[in-house]
């Protein structure tokens, strides 16, 4: 297999608390890895260190077989690595072009000054919305106006824009309904079949199931198991997060 | 048609009450009391510009009146001492500029809210303008290349007017047209949704706040150039005039933001009702009330964004 992320050893301190001691991850190239665990396993903390946001206490962090070191969010995305966290990182009340092209605007030198490219970034967000299947039509829509799940589309897209090989996303339905979470797995399999690598939290079973490919169960700041989701069940996983606990009592 | 009524409303309604006046009100479509109108308009609007950039960024400047009265003084003693006349301007230009930073500076580097810290600088603003002027008020008969600035006309247009018209297109643009404007505007709505996207939220802070100050200074130049004297408190006024206009401007054509072609309007409406109301015979402190009645209440119908943002602290 084709591994294109991997973190060895990481440790990681919060003051008194070790939020990792000595987590190992594997992530091959186009597939859907989820992170599981119990609440404090680390998960939040792991994804952290490889989105550029903290800084490991010790630990490799391998992209593409180089070991890098981010010192900020902006080193990890030139990396490849974007991070969709739980709040989507949106502006509600700019639209939906504006939302995708934050930050990194299109615009053309005039006289040595920049304007804005409004029609070519309307017509850019689209063709990117459209790739994921997601149809919105009026891209000067603010984001406050959409559905969640078109919420995610537009962060995606966004991550997308940015070139993202690598895309985390945080708890991405924890806040979605039915309807709303089958569009999520949705876009996240639309992720796949472009030949992203998706990292993947949630703390529902079910969703990991229906869309991710392997698994990698944290407990106590450790990883105790990574193994292929074929032919496993939600009940089977969740047992396995339960039961981590005794390996690592036992251990 | 909702959505017209939301754009345009405010718009609709100041220029009917232009006509009410050009029909009504004694005097007030004489060529003299229009351009006296346009004029006010002017300095109000140059504040208003200047306002709008900081409220865009979400941050308040409370001081822009006091530090234009500080630049104006500037301008004034450097007349009064002979100095030349464009270092006397460029003098009152950087006071403004620095007072804005300073601003800024308080916001983004030691973290004190903006609506303490301008409340703070406006003071000291205002007691350093008397101790340059001592308290009096300076008044000469200056060059008149200088006076120009505001009294001097191009085609039978004043050069206040021009200019006003100036800093107006250029901020309109800039917020409208620029990678910097929807920088500062995302600054404004989502500072940690724009700081995520790479956007330098606090470079974008610290230029609102100059932009308020520098706008301020001009503002001073001018009035000072147009009154041809210059006095420790001669903006003071300004400051709730030039804050209604910003916030009777977020009711208009992008509802509920600060933008600059609402600021413009607001300024006109403003200047035209000032006017207007002196022409009727209305009591003095009715336009007091007035400027109460509009603060509040454009930013009690617009659903502001700002509402959320800057002022649910
Ligand atoms: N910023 C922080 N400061 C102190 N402790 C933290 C911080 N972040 C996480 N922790 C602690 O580290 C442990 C792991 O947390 P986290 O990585 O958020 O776990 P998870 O996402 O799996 O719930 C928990 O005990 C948590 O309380
Ligand atoms: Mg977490």
């Amino acid at each position: 297999m084709n591994q294109i992320l991997s973190v060895t050893g990481a440790f990681k301190k919060y003051g008194a608390v070790t939020a990792l001691r000595g987590a190992n991850l594997s992530v091959n190239a186009g597939e859907v890895h989820a992170i599981c665990g119990d609440n404090g396993a680390g998960k939040s903390t792991l994804i952290k260190l490889i989105a550029g946001v903290e800084t490991p206490d010790a630990g490799t962090i391998e992209v593409r077989g180089t070991p890098v070191s981010f010192g900020d969010p902006q080193d990890a995305l030139a990396a490849g690595i974007a991070t969709i966290h739980q709040d989507l990182g949106l502006a509600p009340a700019m639209a939906i072009y504006q939302n995708i092209y934050l930050g990194s605007e299109l615009s053309v030198r005039l006289a040595g000054i920049r304007v804005l490219q409004k029609r070519a970034m309307m017509r850019g967000a689209r063709e990117i919305l459209a790739k994921m299947n997601s149809v919105m039509t009026d891209m000067t829509k603010p984001v406050e106006a959409l559905s969640g799940g078109q919420r995610q589309a537009v962060a995606i897209a966004r991550a997308l824009r940015w070139n993202a090989e690598i895309i985390i996303m945080d708890e991405p339905t924890a806040a979605l309904g039915v309807r709303e979470t089958k569009e999520v797995v949705r876009l996240i399999n639309e992720l796949r079949n472009r030949g992203a690598t998706v990292l993947l939290i949630s703390h529902n079973m079910a969703d990991v199931i229906a869309v991710a490919d392997r698994a990698t169960i944290l407990k106590g700041g450790r990883a105790v198991t990574s193994l292929s989701l074929d032919g496993v069940s939600a009940d089977a996983l969740a047992k396995m997060i339960m039961d981590g606990a005794d390996d690592i009592e036992e251990a | 048609m909702k959505q017209l009524v939301a754009k345009y409303g405010t718009a609709l309604s100041g220029l009917a009450l232009f006509v009410v006046f050009l029909l009504f009100a004694r005097n007030f479509a004489s060529p003299a009391n229009l351009l006296t109108v346009l004029k006010q308009a002017s300095f109000l609007a140059i504040f208003a510009c200047g306002f709008t950039f900081a409220l865009l960024t979400s941050e308040l400047d409370l001081s822009f009146a006091s530090i234009a009265s500080l630049a104006a003084v500037m301008v004034g003693w450097l007349l009064h001492s002979d100095t030349s006349w464009l270092i006397a301007v460029a003098a009152g230009l950087a006071v403004g500029t620095i007072g804005g930073l300073l601003n800024g500076l308080l916001v983004t580097a030691i973290k004190v809210p903006s609506l303490i810290a301008t409340l703070g600088t406006a003071s000291i603003a205002t007691g350093t303008a008397f101790m340059v002027t001592g308290g009096v008020a300076f008044v000469g008969r200056w060059d008149a290349s200088f006076l120009a600035l505001a009294r001097g006309k191009v085609l039978g247009i004043p050069f206040l007017i021009i200019i006003m018209f100036a800093i107006v297109a250029i901020s309109w643009f800039v917020t409208r047209l620029t990678p910097l404007g929807v920088h500062m505007q995302a600054t404004g709505e989502a500072e940690g949704a724009a700081h995520r996207a790479g956007i330098a939220t606090k470079r974008m802070k610290l230029l609102g706040l100059t932009l308020s100050g520098a706008a301020a200074g001009a503002a001073a130049v001018l009035l000072v150039a147009n009154l041809s004297s210059a006095a420790p408190q001669m903006a003071g006024d300004f400051l709730l005039n030039a804050i209604a206009a910003v916030l009777l401007g977020m009711t208009m054509f992008d509802p509920g933001r600060p933008n600059i072609a609402g600021s413009f309007v607001g300024a006109l409406i403003l200047a035209i009702l000032a006017n207007g109301l002196v022409l009727f015979g209305a009591p003095y402190y009715l336009q007091d009330i007035m400027l109460g009645v509009i603060v509040i209440g454009s930013v009690g119908v617009s659903a502001s964004v700002l509402k959320k943002a800057a002022f649910s602290v």
